[in-house]
């Protein structure tokens, strides 16, 4: 009757977002006696706080608020070891000291101007060395660790040292953190927040102000981007207005301002990451330790499950027999680096196909051939250094796809041809893969729920954990659900995402969001359709509402829980090994960059990039994935670049100076495809595509490192990640004095 | 004399009067107007969310532009006629909103009706561009792709105008706009000598146009300035002409209007002013205010170093004309006088035989505040240099010209070497420091290779 699953519908909040209809936090009408929330934070990366002395009485502020004012003071999405409000120690420059609750916007400045804390500056570790040098550690060393690297190190034909160092990444969703806090009855709380994980708000609240679950509510009906960055940080905001809320008994509101949301939050975490190497003459890879050092900031956050992606990520996708992956997490003065879409994948991805550019300039070869050599096979060759499967292996197929639709071997002799002609300007090309593993790597997380009622007229309304944030999941579990029921997709409403229709349910993080709330809204579904199947065995000729309307009179139930778990995932941290995954979303991309030798301007010229993403749901929605995807990522490569001065301040903290893809940036030749492959484990045969098409960016980059051998004089050419104009010129500079060019 | 601005939002009059008139455009949408369609994210107008329309009378007709709502202030909005998301969707979706519907144009949704009102801009014009008119808008979802689909799939969109007729909100302006307006500190004066007058007896008066440095001093660091003057009563300072081989810029000639004179007369400017800011800024934003905000790395200056532009100043006791470089007496410090006004610019046109290139380096190609610039004129007969003209912005605290490195190439031979070695003197000439946009090292080895990249460009060898 009905098959909306796999076509093309349009976004289920379109119209509003075209309208400007749609609303978001600071979009809810004020409501009567409302408070403004903001805080104060510290200015420096670490210090002691030596006195904070609130004003007595300011006009216009309802309530000044200190770390005493909590129950409890530690939140944290896996060690619970960070402060929401620092008292005798400031260990990141943006921590929050003071809480503030104010009539306006005006009183908060005043506040904030009577508000007097004593600091004494304090040494911070700002970066990763000075961390590995001062042994500042989150958690300890973890392994992955497969036959034997020293041993085959020792006999490899070459072996190669080296070190691969990326940057971080600023969130830069368009709307920036927020939450509306209305108090009820006995300190209950309505919380609307702009998050990724209302459980996780609702329990942070609960815990930090001495309630229990059952008296916060916390809704999100969508919001203006996440990325990661509103996966744990979201809590901040939403339990310093909870906290003015209940004090008060008023409604609160809090809402960043870009540049205090880039100062204070985290981000993609920087990582530097030392390898070893071995090869033999025809490129095959024979060992690889590789050491990852992420900077974790001051508190652990979701840092050591980042470090645990970035480590099983780190081989991407080539088989490696000899494989020790050591991951640590690095504790700074900087604030806590959190989720960001890829979560450490992309660290561990760039580290390998770095790899892969520099053994092919070893060789003297075309990087894809070492990728060709190295990457998994379908039946042999096929199992992680973590002894996990590679099932339904794609990647041969994607690398030879694209290989022919981009041209790729006619276009590396153009490209050859051209950086010998050209004095002006250098061209780099690079195919690089990337093969994704779908799962939280925390088994428990893997679950989810969703509640299915059907109203008296044959309307039917969907409520899971999943959370809106542009990424289309709830049109995607609406057309699952219409399928399901065998009803039209208007009749279908999801609504929104509220802890007190859904229940402990995990972030919609790990692109898992339709997976496993699309599986749990379909449990539901199919328990409700069996029951009126089996009321329609006596009325074969009603329609939907007249079905609905005759179970009803004949008392089935029609309301429904749905539930999922994935199966078959498993992962033992004492032994590095398991099944994290699921199955391994997979792809490749080809890009082509043009520099210019004086400047280090940086051009892509075309990037081809081909996916197997399963059968999807919906493929417009999809290809928004991969194409939203690949620029963000594109950003993290070249032009997002943050600037801090010695002592650790962000200077790039807006878009005057942090720059993220423009519509200028797009690569001129812009091919986005998939394959047609169903995955036999998912969701009507769909794969998750949230965060891989980020990695296809990494093909830039690795053009960029191709086009640098060109002047290189047979060295292996360094280049930092992100290779913004400055990194590109800087590098080019050092081969030009050694007299590579103008020759 | 008025003490209120009349502004006209999606077709319906407001008077706004007293304190309220200092607040941005974006701000009393949203709080007061409750039209919270229009967004605001980073209130420095460099990400578009807040895009509205403005419509301002050009011979007798309402044309209306995109501008950042954010950084516009309603004192500067008297006589004018905006339409926001809210505004445009009265009638339900316009094509152009059905096509992001359908093209997946939209995805958080937080940027969209900024993306839909700049697009809304573009529809009011010829052009087609879309990625010229969304220079102005970030989205951190889609990649763009899916907007300019939708916008390359719309056949008919309606205009401002048509949605609301333009003779009532005329007529309503007609009645006022020859009247002063003056709100608090705020004045609009209807000529020149009120505002020469205004200026001198107020001296921390600050001109204020377009607002796109304004704004972000007051948004982001609350600058309140005594006394704020506007000259959009003022007629003549709209003038732009070409007299002989000179192109006369009036004081109050928005950037928009500036590059689309020069589109023909200096391709080579045109190109750098494609870059320079998004559509939304240019509307706004004015050559005037380019050149009095002096800010070491403002695009139009070098450019106007090497053609030797002139200033006029208009004071209470008449005009005076001064060289560009001569304006600029250190950071930020201007040879103005107190009761002065940039009148008048006049900016001399390349010639034949002239060869001109303008280079803007900067982290993003677009709507990036450059890290580096720089402006080559040269004069060549038969293989020599006859005279060369360099000016460089962002290596000192004015954009600098580098007479030395000028005076070394005069009569030398257009060759590689001699720009190696121009290159060479081009950097020892320059002392820039490091900042968030580069590092001092980044802008030396700039200041050296620039001289080569002129050189290849100049002799065609580019690729």
């Amino acid at each position: 009757m009905t098959n909306y699953v796999g076509k093309d519908v349009p976004h289920d909040s379109a119209r509003g977002h075209v309208t400007g209809e749609s609303i978001y936090i600071d979009d809810i009408p004020p409501m009567h006696g409302e408070l403004v929330v903001d805080f104060v934070w510290s200015p420096y990366a670490h210090a002691r706080i030596r006195s904070v002395t609130l004003p007595e009485r300011v006009e216009g502020v309802a309530g000044l608020y200190t770390h005493r004012d909590l129950v409890h003071n530690e939140l944290g999405p896996i060690l619970h070891d960070e402060p929401l409000l620092a008292s005798d120690l400031a260990t990141f420059r943006g921590q929050p000291i003071v809480v503030i609750a104010a009539e306006s916007q005006e009183a908060v400045l005043a506040a904030k101007r009577a508000i007097r804390i004593e600091y004494e500056e304090l040494k911070p570790i700002l970066t990763i060395e000075e961390a590995i040098a001062a042994r500042s550690f989150i958690g300890e060393t973890r392994f992955i660790r497969r036959g034997d690297a020293d041993a085959a190190l020792a006999t490899a034909e070459h072996v190669l040292e080296g070190t691969f160092e990326n940057g971080g990444q600023d969130h830069f969703y368009l709307e920036s953190q927020a939450a509306l806090v209305v108090p009820g009855e006995h300190g209950a709380l309505t919380v609307h927040s702009s998050t990724q994980h209302p459980t996780e708000v609702q329990e942070v609240i609960a815990h930090l102000l001495g309630l229990d679950m059952s008296q916060v509510v916390v809704n999100t009906k969508r919001m203006g981007g996440a990325f990661g960055g509103k996966e744990a940080q979201a809590t901040h905001p939403a339990v310093m207005a909870s906290l003015v809320a209940l004090r008060h008994k008023r409604p609160a509101r809090i809402v960043y301002d870009k540049d205090s949301d880039m100062h204070v939050t985290g981000k993609r975490h920087p990582f530097r990451n030392r390898y070893t190497v071995g090869f033999t003459s025809a490129g095959e890879i024979v060992a690889l330790k590789v050491d990852l050092y992420s900077d974790g900031g001051a508190y652990a956050d979701l840092s050591p499950a980042v470090m645990a992606r970035a480590m099983t990520h780190a081989e991407n996708a080539y088989f490696i027999a000899n494989a020790e992956i050591r991951g640590t997490v690095c504790r700074t003065n900087m604030p806590p680096n959190t989720a960001f879409r890829g979560f450490g994948g992309p660290q561990g991805v760039a580290t390998m196909e770095n790899i892969i550019e520099e053994i092919a300039a070893v060789l003297k070869r075309d990087a894809l051939e070492i990728r060709r050599v190295n990457c998994y096979g379908v039946d042999s060759r096929n199992t992680t250094p973590y002894l996990e499967p590679v099932e339904n292996n794609t990647l041969p197929r994607l690398f030879t796809e694209l290989e022919q639709r981009c041209d790729y071997r006619a276009r590396m002799e153009a490209v050859r041809a051209f950086n010998d002609a050209s004095r002006t300007h250098l061209k780099g090309l690079s195919l690089s893969a990337v093969k994704f593993g779908i799962s939280f790597n925390t088994k428990f997380l893997n679950q989810a729920n969703a509640l299915v009622n059907i109203y008296l007229d044959g309307s039917v309304q969907v409520s899971t954990g999943a959370t809106e944030m542009g990424q289309g999941v709830n049109t995607k579990i609406r057309q699952i659900v219409a399928d399901e029921l065998r009803v039209p997709l208007a009749r279908v409403q999801v609504m929104q995402t509220s802890t007190e229709k859904n229940n402990n349910t995990s972030a919609t993080a790990a692109s898992s969001g339709a997976d496993l709330n699309g599986f749990a809204a379909r449990d539901a579904c199919v328990k409700l359709r069996a029951r009126l199947d089996d009321v329609a065995t006596r009325y074969p000729d009603f329609d939907w509402p007249k079905l609905v309307k005759a179970a009803y009179m004949e008392r089935v139930p029609l309301g429904e829980r749905g539930f999922y778990a994935t199966p078959r995932i498993d992962w033992d941290w004492t032994s590095g090994q398991g099944h994290p995954f699921l199955y391994f979303t997979m792809g490749t991309a080809c890009s082509e960059v043009l520099i210019d030798r004086f400047t280090g301007e940086l051009k892509v010229l075309r990037s081809d990039v081909l996916m197997d993403i399963g059968k999807p749901i919906n493929p417009g929605v999809d290809r928004g994935q991969l194409v939203g995807g690949f620029i963000q990522g594109l950003g993290w490569v070249t032009t997002e670049d943050l600037r801090y001065t010695p002592g650790g301040e962000l200077l790039s903290h807006s878009p005057t100076t942090y720059k993220i893809p423009n519509i200028n940036d797009l690569p001129e030749i812009f091919n986005v495809d998939w394959i047609d492959v169903e995955n036999p484990v998912n969701i009507k045969g769909s794969k998750a595509v949230g965060e891989p098409p980020l990695l296809m960016a990494i093909s830039v980059w690795c053009a960029v490192k191709h086009a640098l051998r060109f002047v290189s004089n047979g060295d292996i050419p360094k280049l930092r990640l992100p290779a913004t104009n400055e990194e590109i010129l800087m590098r080019l500079t050092e081969y030009t004095k050694r007299g590579a060019i103008h020759a | 004399m008025r003490d209120y601005v009349l502004l006209h939002i999606n077709g319906e009059p407001h008077r706004i009067t007293g304190a309220a008139a200092f607040q941005t455009l974006s701000r009393f949408l949203r709080y007061e107007q409750r039209a919270t369609g229009t967004k605001i994210v980073c209130e420095e107008g460099d990400c578009g969310a807040c895009t509205v329309l403005v419509g301002r009378v050009e011979n007798g007709a309402l044309r209306y532009r995109p501008i950042n709502s954010c950084i516009h202030f309603l004192f500067q909005l008297d006589c004018a006629s905006i339409v926001t998301v809210e505004g445009l969707s009265k009638h339900g979706l316009t094509p152009m909103q059905d096509a992001m519907v359908q093209c997946h144009g939209a995805q958080c949704g937080y940027c969209t009706p900024g993306f839909v009102m700049a697009l809304a801009g573009m529809f009011e014009t010829e052009s087609r561009d879309a990625k010229q008119a969304l220079t102005g808008n970030l989205c951190r979802c889609t990649g763009y792709e899916s907007i300019i689909r939708a916008a390359a799939c719309v056949e008919e969109q309606p205009k401002a105008d048509d949605l609301y007729p333009p003779q009532p909100i005329l007529e309503a302006i007609r009645d006022v706009q020859s009247e002063a307006v003056r709100i608090e500190h705020f004045y609009k004066p209807t000529s020149l000598d009120e505002a020469t007058r205004f200026k001198a007896a107020n001296p921390k008066t600050v001109i204020v146009q377009g607002a796109t440095d304004f704004g972000v001093w007051r948004t982001k660091r609350g600058f309140a300035p005594e006394a704020i003057l506007s000259l959009d009563g003022l007629d003549g300072l709209g003038e732009l002409s070409l007299d002989g081989e000179t192109l006369v810029v009036g004081g109050r000639v928005t950037l928009t209007q500036f590059e689309a004179a020069v589109r023909g007369l200096v391709p080579e400017l045109a190109r750098i002013m494609d870059r320079f800011g998004s559509p939304q800024i240019k509307n706004a934003g004015t050559l005037a205010g380019n050149i009095a905000n002096a800010s070491p790395i403002a695009d139009t200056l070098p450019f106007l170093y090497v053609m030797n532009a002139h200033l006029e100043l208009t004071g209470t006791m008449g005009a005076r004309v001064v060289p560009i470089a001569g304006f600029y007496k250190g950071y930020k410090t201007l040879d103005l006088a107190a009761d002065e006004i940039i009148t008048r610019i006049f900016i001399p046109m390349p010639k034949d035989g002239e060869t001109l290139r303008l280079y803007k380096i900067s982290k993003r190609s677009h709507l990036d505040i450059s890290s580096f610039t720089a402006a080559m004129l040269m004069t060549r007969t038969d293989g020599r240099i006859e005279a060369m003209r360099i000016a460089y912005g962002g290596v000192g605290p004015t954009v600098l010209r580098l007479t030395k490195t000028e005076e070394f190439l005069a009569g030398r031979a257009m060759a590689l070497e001699t720009f190696l070695e121009a290159g060479e003197r081009a950097r020892g000439e320059v002392a820039p420091i490091t900042d968030v946009r580069g590092t001092k090292d980044y802008r030396l080895q700039l200041a050296e290779n620039v001289m080569q990249k002129f050189y290849y460009d100049a002799i065609g060898g580019g690729a």
